[in-house]
């Protein structure tokens, strides 16, 4: 091919910097240094964000000052297995804390290919208002006529509009209206799903940002051959690996009748690990009925995981949508104790298409349930609503009302922590979050490396920086990997503190390299084909920046830190009541198979102070300590540790 | 002989085979350099991949009125000669499985040419099987290969 012109470099990072405000765009190349220091994807936009908040003032949130970061991995736009993964990067009005999320669907691939590997966004528009992004060009368009409409519309118009093969992320009404769980919804039901990313866009009145089908453009790695070598390994070892059949066949929910035989499964608002009827909530039930219409694989996934469901009949007959996925199922079907099919998908496609986190909206209506049957909430504040475990008419009804704020629904919207506070009583204790964040749907009172994982987590209790399935050690290679990082493979059991904090520390890692390179964390921490030395190796052929496995696993470990030391700028502070939902504590799950409760304080502080010392961080406070961030060279951030006016 | 076979209905949309085929052909990344490409409804998650299946009528090569495209006799991959090629586009109207993609800066068609024998996009299609290689001996019988 002849036109050099349009050639790209794997090693260039190109940033557009958008002011809504100001209505103004700007682009610029990261130095090679930074690429070489954090990577890709979530690193590059940590350090951003880090910068902003080294330089400026404090900021709300929802205000115009505070930034959001779309942050594409280096290998997107390859066909490197999995690598289409991109970062939504802001401080979260949930938590107030740093907030990373992660997304697949073809958002990452279309930037990437287009020329645009960060989008930096501040400022806010007077107007509704869509990013358009062609060839590297970014256009600031009106987009009032999308204003309250769904993420099915808004992306059918915005395809009409700008090309049937635009790819869009966008928000749906959850966003616009501020709800503290909004989504950022990319290739139509892909779900950047935690924090409420959706709600930082609506802040800005940004409606969108719409990607053109990049034409005329090379993507050209450093190495082409060395990147095909180590690609198609990869590729290998991800079929060859025993989750493989599993994830195509059944996707995320393979094993919710499982969980729920071995009660691990969380149901009724977490007071129960298991339901009585289980069947239609199961992946196989969908394939034999025929409810499965159809697999969706993320850019260059060669899984393909995520399902479409369309419900064929019965009450809910029609309702379709991409998943639901095992945190679904468990969130807004076994949480609320719904076991019909129909409502479930209905209530997933509802969600969806608000662009509400189906995680935290199963989480807060499971409470306003147990609320309800408490007596916390009272008829008059229930408008009409059967509230009780198993209500259909809940689910199906309340993710329009938390999206539109719409009588209880407007107290909903405020996620489970606040609206504990606002309806007092005993219901701060079975409003399941830390934080400001409702747990994702993992029964951590039987698993302490997740446990550690969750109290560890910067962005609140899910499993999405640390998923460490490893130590149930059920999959010869999971068994293989603790062998590795323990040096025995008896630890690959969850109920015993041994090693849980070189094995938590060991996935956050790899977690962070993975959301730097762009690639899924089923390829590193649930089927594992990308090893660190695999990473090292892709990274180089795709930047030519040469890095070993022992320096990429540093440098997600300079990310990680990065984190907590924004965390710490933004004010979190260390406080054992926050380890895990007071519930998860203090409450016994009695159907779990354990002779005794163990995730206690006592088990939880010497982990968390083991896995401290692990990082070099102070052992009481949890900040880093100067040798630490001398060794990672993050000297720069050091004053974001201690500073007490933070 | 062998032939691409594909199957819609299996197709989950990643696209891995669109960027494998760049990447074997160009050394570089970029979805309308491929010589397949995908059809995509999103909303309701269905995806066609659209690539030359080495069709015993050959529409393309009957409709070239410049006699750039010929048929290799031993793949049954379609051959086009860059130096005849016009650029008419007419190849591309006659092929009725979307075969035939052309690319911005690319004044010829660009046609599946089988990779020399190994079809790179069919090995990251593995598990899905949307796009098999298959013998057409065994066709009759569904035999995939």
């Amino acid at each position: 091919m002849s036109d050099n012109t349009n050639r790209r470099e794997g090693l260039r990072f190109c940033i557009v910097r958008v002011d809504l405000s100001a209505q103004k765009t700007e682009t610029t190349v990261l130095p090679v240094e930074e690429t070489a220091r954090f990577l890709g994807g979530r690193g590059i936009a940590a350090a951003l964000l880090a910068r902003t908040l080294a330089n400026g003032k404090r900021f709300d949130p929802l205000s115009p000052e505070a930034p959001i970061l779309f942050s594409m991995g280096t290998l997107s736009g390859t066909n490197v297995p999995m690598s289409g993964r991109s970062n939504i990067t802001f401080v979260s009005p949930a938590t107030g804390l740093y907030c990373k999320t992660n997304v697949g669907g073809h958002f990452g691939l279309a930037a990437r290919l287009n020329g645009i590997d960060v989008l930096e966004i501040r400022g806010a528009a007077e107007k509704p208002v869509v990013l358009w992004c062609d060839g590297g060009c970014v256009e600031i368009r009106p987009a009032e006529h999308l204003w309250g409409k769904g993420v099915r519309e808004t992306t059918r118009s915005l395809q009409d509009e700008l090309g049937e093969d635009a790819t869009i992320a966008c928000i749906g009404p959850a966003g616009e209206n501020l709800v503290k769980f909004a989504s950022v919804m990319s290739s139509v039901y892909n779900a950047a799903a935690r924090g409420g990313g959706g709600a930082v866009m609506g802040s800005k009145r940004l409606k969108a940002i719409a990607i053109a089908r990049p034409a005329g453009r090379l993507l050209r790695p450093a190495d082409p051959g060395a990147l095909r070598t180590a690609c198609n390994e990869m590729r290998e070892a991800l079929y060859e690996d025993s989750m493989a059949d599993s994830y195509y066949t059944y996707g995320t929910a393979a094993s919710v009748d499982q969980m729920n035989e071995t009660h691990t499964l969380p149901s009724y608002n977490f007071q129960r690990g298991s339901v009585e009827e289980i069947e239609q909530l199961t992946s196989q039930y969908w394939n034999r009925s025929g409810l499965l219409k159809g697999r969706i694989g993320c850019a260059s996934c060669i899984y393909s995981c995520h399902r479409f469901i369309r419900i064929d009949d019965g009450p809910f007959r029609g309702a379709c949508s991409g998943g639901p996925e095992y945190e679904t199922v468990s969130a807004l079907g076994t949480g609320t104790g719904i076991a019909s099919i129909g409502a479930l998908q209905k209530a997933n496609e509802l969600c969806n298409d608000l662009g509400l986190d189906t995680i935290s909206a199963g989480g807060v209506i499971q409470w306003a349930m147990e609320c309800a049957e408490r007596g916390v909430l009272s008829p008059q504040e229930l408008e009409g609503i059967d509230l009780r475990f198993g209500s259909e008419e809940a689910v199906t009804k309340l993710p329009e009302w938390i999206a539109h704020r719409v009588g209880i629904g407007d107290l909903l919207a405020e996620g489970t922590l606040r609206a504990s506070q606002r309806v007092g009583g005993d219901s701060w204790k079975w409003a399941v979050q830390t934080r400001g964040l409702e747990q994702s749907r993992v029964e951590t009172r039987g698993a302490l490396g997740y446990a550690l994982a969750f109290a560890m987590n910067p962005r609140g209790p899910d499993h999405l920086h640390t998923e460490c399935i490893a130590e149930f050690g059920m999959t010869p290679e999971m068994r293989s990997l603790i062998a590795e990082i323990t040096g025995d493979e008896k630890y690959a059991r969850p109920d015993v503190v041994e090693k849980r904090p070189e094995i938590v520390r060991w996935h956050e890692d790899i977690y962070a390299v993975s959301d730097a390179l762009g690639l899924c964390a089923f390829t590193s921490t649930a089927a594992y084909g990308a090893s660190p030395e695999r990473c090292a190796r892709l990274f180089e052929a795709m930047t030519g920046i040469p890095i070993t496995a022992e320096g990429i696993m540093h440098a997600g470990r300079r990310i990680v830190t990065l984190e907590r030391l924004i965390n710490l700028r933004l004010g979190w502070r260390e406080d054992s009541s926050a380890y895990a939902p007071w519930r998860l504590m203090n409450e016994r799950q009695e159907s779990l198979d354990l002779d005794e409760p163990i995730l206690d304080e006592a088990r939880m502080g010497g982990m968390v102070r083991e896995y401290y010392r692990l990082h070099g961080w102070d052992e009481k406070t949890g900040q880093p300590l100067v040798t630490a961030l001398e060794e990672l060279e993050l000297e720069e951030f050091a004053h974001f540790a201690g500073d007490d006016d933070a | 002989m062998k032939r691409l076979s594909v199957d819609p209905m299996r197709c989950t949309g990643c696209e891995s085979c669109v960027l494998t085929c760049s990447f074997e052909h160009d050394d570089a990344f970029s979805l309308d350099r491929a010589r397949i490409r995908v059809e995509r409804d999103e909303e309701n998650g269905r995806f066609s991949p659209k690539v030359c299946i080495q069709c015993p009528e050959r529409h393309c090569v009957q409709a070239c009125p410049e006699g750039a495209l010929a048929m290799d006799p031993q793949s049954g991959a379609i051959r086009v000669d860059a130096n005849a090629c016009s650029g008419c586009r007419i190849c591309e109207k006659a092929c009725p499985y979307g075969g035939i993609q052309f690319a911005v800066g690319v004044r010829h068609p660009l046609i599946c040419d089988l990779c020399g024998g190994d079809p790179s996009c069919v090995s990251t299609c593995r598990l899905p099987q949307a796009i098999c290689w298959i013998d057409t001996a065994n066709e009759a019988a569904g035999e995939v290969t």
